[in-house]
């Protein structure tokens, strides 16, 4: 495979799998999220379930999308012919992808905080109708 | 497998080392204290995953994004044990500062949802 081909399969490669792991990252909260946004937001949890979906998966997106080949004054010719340089930035597309990810998915938990009040509201509020 | 991948390599076994330990220290506390303060399983279950994700996030991506451009084919032993100490430094850092935003995350979750007398 010539040093060009692999930069272009490398870089969709690469993007393709940061979006997977946002992806990856909303299967593993997707259950516990659902109970949570079903019990404080009712038929409204599901709009919160497709914005968590979105939301992670557009910070792995972001966090690929963020590292770019040319910061570094590199012509296209020069980062062509280095191969170590690719596999570098290939590298730092999947840390930032993860990164990205962490902080959006730490920013949900703040999120969540304000939902389980409104949960324990609601439910003062019932327990003291009846 | 060149240098580079050797240190990749020792860098990734003492993540995955870190995370097993970080994760046995805090798992059981923690799970007692959502159990707690929440009174609602599944945000016991979603706080606990976001734990482990975010810390396995992280210090994986430190893990992938340590550069070791210092190491060069034949370099020693000590060179390696220098190249991977300065991953490491990345790695406990965005530790230290993950748990600091978990910490103030439960904080601003038991003030929020402390019962009232």
């Amino acid at each position: 495979m010539s040093n060009e081909h692999y930069l272009i399969v490398s870089y969709f490669v690469v993007g393709f799998v940061s979006l997977c792991l946002g992806l990856a990252a909303y299967s593993v909260l997707r259950r516990p999220f659902a109970a949570i946004a079903e019990a404080a937001g009712g038929l409204r949890g599901a709009v919160l379930k497709r914005t968590l979906a979105l939301s992670l998966a557009l910070a792995a997106v972001l966090g690929f999308l963020s590292v770019s080949y040319l910061d570094c004054n590199k012509g296209y010719d020069e980062i062509v012919k280095d191969r170590s340089y690719m596999n570098q930035i290939n590298r730092e597309q999947l840390q930032q992808a993860g990164n990205w990810i962490a902080f959006a998915v730490l920013a949900w938990g703040f999120i969540v905080v304000i939902l389980l009040a409104v949960w324990r509201r609601k439910k003062q509020q019932e327990g003291s109708l009846e | 497998m060149g240098p580079h991948g050797f240190a990749v390599l020792a860098s990734f076994v003492i993540a995955v080392l870190l995370l097993i330990l970080v994760d046995r220290l805090l798992r059981p506390g923690l799970c007692g204290l959502l159990e707690d303060v929440t009174g609602l399983p599944p945000a016991t279950e979603f706080y606990l995953r976001t734990f482990l994700l975010v810390i396995v996030l992280v210090v994986l991506a430190t893990v992938l994004g340590a550069q070791h451009a210092d190491l060069k084919d034949g370099a020693h032993f000590m060179e390696y044990v220098w190249s991977v100490a300065t991953g490491l430094q990345d790695m406990f850092q965005n530790l230290m500062i993950v748990l600091l935003v978990y910490a103030a995350l439960i904080t601003v979750l038991m003030a929020s949802l402390r019962r009232k007398p």
